[in-house]
């Protein structure tokens, strides 16, 4: 049985976790962006400010390069100490040595100006390049996995230094007759375990502990331009029919089968 | 096949050519290798009957069988996960309790009349359990979830364990279980303790409590 530890200003730790749930920033004159909502607690004098004023803007074009979504986050200055959480979800921090990382926009707390965040091409996912200090949370302790692996969409924290995030569909299992009834009617267990994420070459995965996602964090809509994913600019991938894949010999619209 | 606990909430399950899994339906978390998810229409093993009785019972929650060479990581919900080993021996388990099981172990249903009678029903009901549990017999590992932590108490014939039936999970060994109850004239006016029920075990195995009162 642990007695209730109580932190005064001088115990509080650097940058580290008072507990798995919480976070302490130790702010020196630096600065720290993090999401709006995230910080419970602050000794010192900290001033947030969100994004988007004059005095920040120099700020911004160094290490914030996604505009769209500027009004989430926020940026804290000043001298003090600073706890963040997140709804009790497990929050760990992650040193990243020049290098790059993806991570789903809702995980991600705070970040260290060093760093460079710019929206990931993946929509829905944010990427973080350079050297510096970042927080993150997730339904339970992160799991980090070497890649050949495939992984469930809603276990998916994020990768680093991965080259090919991509889609992997079970087609013995969806195809055939027995395929056809389950997508049909749903009977025999339409839902399962039939899509994954596979990753492949070197890096590292990061998994959460269950598949309880966390509420996605709006990323901002990029702007519609042909070619860029997720804008629904002009170019309209061709029989896209929402979620479900066209599976080989499924039937098509009329339009694809007469090759109009 | 051994399941290796990664953190209180995610398991490691080896599997090899020629061997066999159930896993509960969308608890798989991530691979390695060559494995295939085949989602089990029975929602375990035995055949048509052993399904019709699952159905009957209220005790078939959607599995897979799992089957391949390679590595499967397995969590669910957020909830803390229980590797138990059985050695020849019987647990019993809720179904929806259960996150993944070898294939070699022996599946079945018990009626929870047969332990006890009339008060193994009111038992059942106390508990959450229903009218009928999941056994599963033989050699093999079982991992199962809890809400909160879990932690297991060994039963031996000199000392029964009384449990609260909320916090129950699971049981396995030679273990007689009855429910006691303390109903006075003072629950009955609504000034209990609220802890007017407890389950009796005693015997010799061990009992699998979690550290929550809330159901699954």
């Amino acid at each position: 049985m642990s007695t209730a530890v109580i932190h005064d200003p001088a115990t509080l730790p650097s940058d580290d976790n008072v507990n798995a749930y919480t976070f302490c920033v130790e702010l020196k004159g630096s600065q720290w962006f993090l999401q709006k909502g995230k910080m419970i607690a602050y000794y010192g004098r900290i001033d947030f400010n969100g994004i988007g004023h004059g005095r920040l803007d120099r700020l911004m074009r160094t290490s914030f390069h996604s505009p769209l979504h500027a009004s989430d986050w926020v940026v804290a200055e000043g001298s003090g100490k600073m706890l963040l959480a997140d709804r009790a979800f497990d929050v760990n921090s992650f040193d990243l040595d020049d290098g790059n990382l993806t991570i789903r926009s809702g995980n991600l707390l705070a970040y260290q100006p060093s760093l460079a965040l710019k929206q990931s091409i993946v929509p829905g996912f944010l990427t973080l390049i350079g050297t510096g200090k970042f927080v993150a949370a997730s339904n339970g302790p992160v799991v980090f996995m070497e890649p050949p692996i495939r992984v469930d969409p809603q276990a998916l924290v994020g990768w680093a230094d991965c080259p090919s995030p991509c889609h992997h569909y079970d087609h013995g299992y969806m195809t055939g007759v027995m395929g056809g009834v389950r997508a049909l009617t749903g009977f025999g267990g339409a839902s399962g375990e039939e899509h994954q994420f596979e990753f492949a070459g070197a890096g590292t995965v990061l998994l959460q502990s269950s598949e309880a996602l966390m509420p996605e964090q709006p990323t901002g809509a990029v702007g519609a331009e042909p070619g860029v994913p997720g804008s629904h600019g002009s170019a309209v991938p061709a029989g896209g029919h929402g979620s479900a894949p066209r599976l080989p010999g499924q039937l098509g619209d009329l339009q694809r089968r007469f090759g109009l | 096949m051994p399941f290796r606990e990664i953190n209180s909430r995610m398991v490691e399950a080896t599997i090899a050519p020629g061997q066999k899994m159930f896993s509960q339906r969308g608890a798989m978390l991530a691979y390695k290798g060559d494995v295939g998810f085949t989602p089990n229409m029975a929602g375990g093993q035995g055949g048509l009957a052993s399904m019709i009785g699952r159905r009957v019972a209220n005790e078939a929650t959607p599995l897979m069988t799992v089957e391949g060479n390679g590595t499967v990581m397995f969590g669910h919900g957020g909830h803390h996960i229980q590797v138990i080993q059985l050695t020849g021996d019987t647990l019993y388990v809720e179904a929806d309790r259960l996150l993944a099981f070898d294939g070699t172990l022996q599946q079945g249903t018990m009626f929870m009349g047969s332990q006890g009678g009339v008060m193994g029903m009111v038992r059942g009901q106390v508990t959450g359990q229903g009218l009928f549990t999941t056994t599963l017999k033989g050699h093999g590992a079982v991992a199962v979830m809890a809400h909160g932590g879990v932690l297991e108490l060994p039963i031996t014939p000199a000392r029964p364990v009384h449990v609260d039936p909320q916090a129950y999970v699971a049981h396995h060994g030679d273990v007689r279980n009855k429910l006691s109850t303390a109903l006075g004239w003072r629950d009955m006016v609504g000034r209990g303790s609220g802890e007017a029920f407890q389950l009796e075990l005693s015997g010799s195995g061990a009992v699998y409590v979690q550290a929550s009162e809330e159901k699954l």
